[in-house]
This record gives structure tokens, sequence and C-alpha cells, in this order.
């Protein structure tokens, strides 16, 4: 090898943490990320990568699989994902590139495990009866008052399976809630619901501009479709739940 | 007694530093001397210069960064006027009236699960400070030094260690994590002064013992009673987490409250809030000790709101039942049984097509402490309202975690107990998901808590009003403390990596 090609590959290395490297650098990088990963991720997502006490499982994770080199990772790992929970880290480049190698190293073990791994199989979602979820979808469940099988549900099951389709049907997280605010001088103002607590509420209007208020200074109204999805969970059955998932899986 | 006397006592009162363990006993107004305030766990204070009618001019006195992206989830220690936090690997010590740093002590880099740390304690002129790979550290209050370093829990195995120890005279008593692996959880009692065992009590059989559980980790901070000369200890779910068929039975002393003597670690009592859990309900949330009338009698109670959905009134002498009752959405039960216990639904165990459970994993509430406000009567908890669905077949083994759950839905809710009836009294809603805040009430009838937007809040005992609030950038992850020096009432909470103590203005 000559000095100039040494060079390339040195640059190469250092540049990317993905493409250009050999099998053994990415085992040895992966090797150093591995007590970083149990250090500070292995709470949540398991010591393995596959799942732990709150945090999904990586080696089965959309994200994980569209990453090349850290450039889907490394941005979720110093940001974080404060609304599902994820706290934001700061760790130095070399750091993260070791923790990335480490989760694509634990995909890989995990691709070549048979049956012996948690998680949930879209195989595992099919003991329901689709006759009966379309006569609990029409009738005891009431969701034909808000969804139609031949309007916003159809095809449904071609844009989700399994698990994501479950966990959609129970409860749609960030689903679009309207605000509407009645401001002391009597004008209404509507838009989507951006911010709520006790103290303030926030809408951006038609024009995606930001608006806030005091809730003590307004009268406001929220309308949250998706509520009644959670007041469904006091009701359902487990059998409820399989024929609904039965019957969504028909709509493609 | 003369005045030189007099003031040799006094000048001899002021120079005692450090926590004599007597004054856990009855801790001084100008003191936090432990995880809880004191031994009950009541997190409540006698202090009353804060009240409903002038807390809405309550201010910042100062506010200290750790400069750290872990979150604060200790219970802040006060003593002689210096504070002493923790995160994971670090303790600082600050000044309680400017916040200013006087040290910062730094662990060494480790391979443990950095998970949080739930603060120090302190016994003489000696804290007492646990690590992620499953070490106990006594450090010198006065300069953050290294008295000695000992193992509690093989950290190779899959222990690792949160907690601020308890301490009982001359007991540290100090407890484990690590569901990732079958293990047995344990209580170490440990000699403040040269770190040797004085004796162990074991949760669970040994790992490997036919047909029998492992877990019931021990990583809450107990509570004890002096006069009856018992600890209180709640004890984690059994491994395989999610996977019962594995562990028949109840799984003693899994999901349980334990009462121990803390001179021999011999048990006196259980009581198990989760019989044969398979959704991991630690039952170790605070055993909050009150002595009232139940019943027209006066008791000696022990009240639990567990993980698991279930509010427990327990006579603390014997551990009989006085009150089972739910303080939320609960499905995964068929009853109670004479002792007081749940009784699980075998259907609701996770299955292969999963099963819909309510609460979720997280628990109706969680580690943070709740407070108990005795003019009221009224027991009061930051609270989760969820669902959530919970997945195991064979391929999921009989190791660790054994399954997958998933979250669903929750929100976050105060809500006021009434510990004779277990109705709830009032519910203020604190958002959407989960809130996750201590709770601190004080004899001026307020409670100190913090909502799931990051608002530090300051409400009306009596019914839940709101009084107070300011936004502090993050959820409250800990549980507030409050203290008196100079005259001056301060509040301590923590947002993030921000410690912010807020009184009344000076005037």
């Amino acid at each position: 090898m000559t000095s100039r090609n040494r060079f390339l590959i040195a640059l190469l290395a250092i540049g990317s943490f993905g493409n250009a490297q050999s099998a053994t650098d990415q085992s040895a990088l992966a090797e150093r990320g591995a007590p970083l990963f149990i250090q500070q991720c292995a709470f949540c997502h398991g010591r393995d990568a596959a799942g732990g006490e709150d945090g999904p499982d990586l080696t089965r994770s959309k994200l994980v699989a569209a990453d090349a080199g850290g450039d889907k990772i490394a941005p979720v790992i110093r940001e974080g994902r404060p609304e599902k929970g994820m706290p934001r880290f700061s760790l130095s480049d070399p750091e993260l590139a070791a923790l990335v190698a480490f989760i694509h190293d634990q995909k890989t073990k995990a691709e070549a495990l048979v049956g012996g791994r948690r998680g949930v199989e879209v195989a595992d979602l099919q003991t329901g009866n689709a006759e009966a979820g379309k006569q609990y979808f029409n009738g005891a469940g009431k969701c034909a008052a808000c969804h139609s099988p031949t309007g916003d549900l159809a095809g449904v099951a071609k844009r989700f399976e399994g698990l994501k389709l479950e966990e959609r049907m129970l409860y749609p997280r960030g689903a679009k809630a309207k605000l509407t605010v009645r401001l002391p001088s009597g004008q209404t103002i509507t838009g989507e619901l951006a911010y709520h607590d006790e103290f303030t509420v926030g809408l951006r209007d038609s024009a995606r501009h930001y608006r806030s208020w005091s809730t003590s200074h307004v009268k406001f109204s929220i309308d949250a479709p998706a509520d009644t999805h959670a007041d469904l969970l006091a009701k359902y059955t487990d059998d409820d739940i399989h024929n609904l998932m039965a019957y969504l899986q028909t709509l493609r | 007694m003369t005045r030189l006397i007099q003031f040799v006592f006094a000048s001899s009162v002021v120079a005692a530093q450090g926590v004599d363990p007597t004054i856990l006993l009855n801790p001084p107004a100008d003191s936090w001397p432990a995880y809880h305030g004191d031994y009950s766990g009541r997190r409540h204070s006698a202090l009353t210069q804060i009240t409903p009618q002038n807390v809405a001019q309550l201010g910042l006195a100062w506010a200290f960064q750790t400069g750290q992206v872990q979150q604060i989830k200790c219970s802040p220690l006060l003593v002689d006027g210096i504070l002493y936090i923790t995160v994971t690997d670090n303790v600082w010590a600050v000044d309680a009236r400017s916040g200013h740093q006087l040290w910062h002590y730094t662990y060494p880099p480790n391979k443990g699960f950095h998970i949080g740390s739930r603060g120090v304690s302190m016994y003489k002129d000696w804290l007492y400070f646990m690590t992620p790979d499953a070490h106990l550290i006594c450090l010198n209050a006065s300069d953050g030094t290294v008295r000695w370093n000992v193992i509690v829990a093989d950290s190779q195995k899959g222990y690792w260690t949160t907690m601020s120890p308890l301490i009982v005279r001359n007991h540290v008593i100090v407890g484990v994590s690590g569901d990732f692996d079958n293990l047995t959880g344990f209580l170490k009692s440990v000699d403040p002064e040269t770190g040797k065992t004085q004796w162990r009590w074991d949760s669970t059989p040994p790992a490997g013992t036919p047909n029998a559980t492992t877990g019931g980790m021990t990583w809450m901070t107990g509570t004890y009673d002096p006069s009856l000369n018992l600890i209180y200890w709640g004890t984690g779910n059994p491994t395989p987490v999610l996977n019962g068929k594995a562990r028949p039975g109840d799984d003693l002393y899994t999901c349980s409250i334990v009462a121990l003597n803390p001179d021999t670690g011999k048990l006196s009592w259980s009581f198990q809030p989760s019989p044969h859990d398979t959704h991991d309900w630690d039952a170790v949330e605070t055993p909050v000790l009150v002595d009232a009338n139940f019943g027209g009698k006066p008791r000696k109670m022990l009240m639990q709101t567990s993980r698991n959905g279930y509010f427990f009134v327990l006579d603390r002498t014997t551990g009989e039942s006085l009150l089972t009752t739910t303080f939320g959405p609960v499905n995964w039960s068929i009853g109670v049984d004479k002792k007081g216990q749940p009784i699980p639904n075998p259907a609701k165990e996770p299955a292969s097509d999963g099963r819909l459970i309510a609460p979720d994993e997280g628990g109706l509430t969680n580690y943070r402490s709740p407070s108990f406000d005795p003019k009221t009567g009224l027991f009061i908890v930051d609270a989760h309202p969820s669902y959530g669905i919970y997945f195991a077949k064979p391929a999921d083994g009989s190791f660790g975690w054994a399954g997958a759950d998933y979250g669903v839905w929750g929100k976050a809710v105060l809500d006021a107990i009434d510990y004779q009836t277990g109705k709830i009294r009032w519910s203020h809603e604190l958002g959407p998901n989960g809130a996750g805040a201590g709770v601190l009430t004080t004899d001026s009838g307020l409670i100190f808590t913090g909502d799931a937007a990051g608002n530090v809040l300051a409400l009306r005992t009596s019914d839940g009003k709101t009084l107070w609030h300011s936004g502090a950038g993050s959820q409250m992850q800990s549980s507030p403390i409050t203290y008196e020096l100079d005259g001056r009432q301060y509040v301590v909470t923590s947002a993030g990596g921000v410690l912010f103590s807020w009184s009344l203005p000076e005037h």
C-alpha cells in the first residue's frame, strides 16, 4: 500500500463512521460502543438494544434500519425525543460513532437469531375474528361515528401493519386537536392546538403562525377527537381489540 | 444555669456538625437530614411561613446549575446550612443560603447502568453515596474526599444501585437494583465507620432454584418506626419480568412490603401488594407511616399508593390490612383476598396476542414521593391513569424481561385520597402522559409539586386549587423539600439539571 492510499483510507475512516470501513474496524468500534451503551442507553433500550424498561427495540427500529453511518441515529441521540421521554445526550463524535456501530452490530446479531427475541410479529396479532371486529366497529365501539372503511380508513392496512397498526388503533399519538379561543374583545380565533397547560394555550393559525394566551385572560375550548380512543380503553375486552385488528387488516 | 454555661452549651450545639442519628428521630426545622426528611416518609413539614395567603409572592432565591445533561432525581439533604445533591456519578455540596458550590465529587468512569441517583445519606460527618456499578462510597462531608469504597453487589452480574441509604443508629441500610437478569434482591446493613456488612436479608431464593422466582429489588429508601424498632421496605418485581409461568405461585418476597428488625435484618411481617406480578409493578413506593385514628381507634399505620394502582392502609405493628382500594383505572385483578391483597387475573398475564392492562408499566404512580397531610387526613399522590399492552410468548424465554410491553395512553393527575375511606376527595389535572413529580405538604395547608409541562405548582391542600406556579423548563423528576434558615423558609425543587430554591421576598 502506498502512503497516499493509506492517507486516503485514514481520511475516509475519519470522515464517516459507516461506509468505507472494514468489518474489523466496525467490530472494534462496536466493542468500544458496548460499555457506553450499557451506561447510557441500556436501562430503556435493553442491554442488547432489543428493548428494555420503556424504550423501543432498536434492532427492529425503522430509523436504525434507515441509518447509514449515524446520519439518522446521531441526531436523535444529540437532540433526544423529549415528547417520548428520551433525553438528549451530550457525547463526542467518536463516542457517537461507537454507539452507532454498537447498535448496528446488535441489529445484525438479532437478525441472525431465530425465535429467541422479544418483540411482536405481525403473525402474533392474527387471533381475532374480522366479522366480529366489523360488528364492533359499527356497533358497540361506535368507531363508525368518526371513521369509514371506504373513507379515512381505506387502505389503512397497507399503510400500517402489526403492532404499529394496533397502537394507532388504540390511541393515535400525535393526532391533531383544534383550539378555539375567544378573546375579551369577543373575537374568536381557531387553529391547530400547539400547546396546552394549566396556564397557557397556544395554536398555529391558518397561516401557521404560532399564537399563545394566558388561560386566565381568555375563554377557550379544545376539540380533541382522539379523546374518544382514550375513553374506549376502559370498555374494550381483549377479544374486542383482537377482532378489531382482524377487521382493520381487511382494509387494504 | 449561669450565663457562661448557657453560652458554652449554646455554642456546642452550633458547632455540632453533621447528622447525629438521634436528630433523625425529630429533625430540626433548619434541616432535611435524610431522603424523606424524617423517618415517617410523610414528606410533610411543620413550617408555616409560606402560606396559602402569601404564596403568590413566592420567588426565586437562587438556582444551582449542575451543568449536566442528566436530570436531577435526588432528594437533597440539608444539614448545617449545606445542601448535598447528586446525579449519577456526581455529588455536590452547595451553600443553601446562596446556591454557590462548595465542592463537587466525581466518581470515576465505570460500566454500571447510569439510570439515576436518588441522593446521599448522612451519618455524623460522613456522606454515603451509591454508584452505577453497585459500590457504596463514604465521603467526608466537609470536602467530598473518599473515606472508603465498598462493593455492595456484583455489577458484572447485572446489579446496579441508585438509592439513598437509610440510616438507623449505626446501620447504613442499602438496597440494590437489577431486573434485566434473574438475580436475587437483597437489603444489606453496613457499618458506617468501616463499610463492613452487618447483616443481609434476601428477598428471593438464590438464582437457579427450580420453579422459584428471582428479583425483588430494594431500590427505594425505606422508612423506620423507632418505637417498634422496625424498618419498612418495598420490594421490586419478580424476574423473569413478564413471564410468570417460570415462577409459579406468589413469588415471595417480590412486590412486597416487608417489616424488618434494623439490628438483625430479621423479618417481622410481610404484605404483598402484587402476588405473582407479571407487569413490572415494583411495590417500592414510599411506605408512609402515620399515627392517627382509623375506624375510630388510634392506630399505628403504614400507607402505600402502589405502582399497581392500589392504595393500602396496614397496621404497621402486625401487617394487618385495614383498607385496600384502587385509586385509578385498574383491570388486572379479580378481587381482594382475606389478607387484603389483590388477586391477579390469570387472563391478564402478558400473552402472545397482547393484553390491554391498566395501569401501564410505569404504573399508577412511581418512585417519586407522595405526601401525607395530617390536618386534612389526605394522602396526596402523583397519579398516572394509563393503559399499556403486554406481550409474552414461549420464544421470549424465561430470562430477564422475557416479553414486551408498550404504553398506549396516559395522563397525569394529582389525587387527594381520604385515608379512612380510600375515596378521592379531589383530583387536579396535571397534563398528558405523566408528570412524575414528588409531593411535599406543609402545616400551613400547602402542597408543592410539578405538572407534566414543567411547571412548579403550589396548591391549596384542602381543595387542590392552584395558588402559585412557575415554569421551570423541564419536569420535576424528584421530590421537593423545605427548610428554614435565618428565619426564612425555602422550598427546593429541581427540573432537568437545575436546582431551584424558592422563598418569599426579603423585607
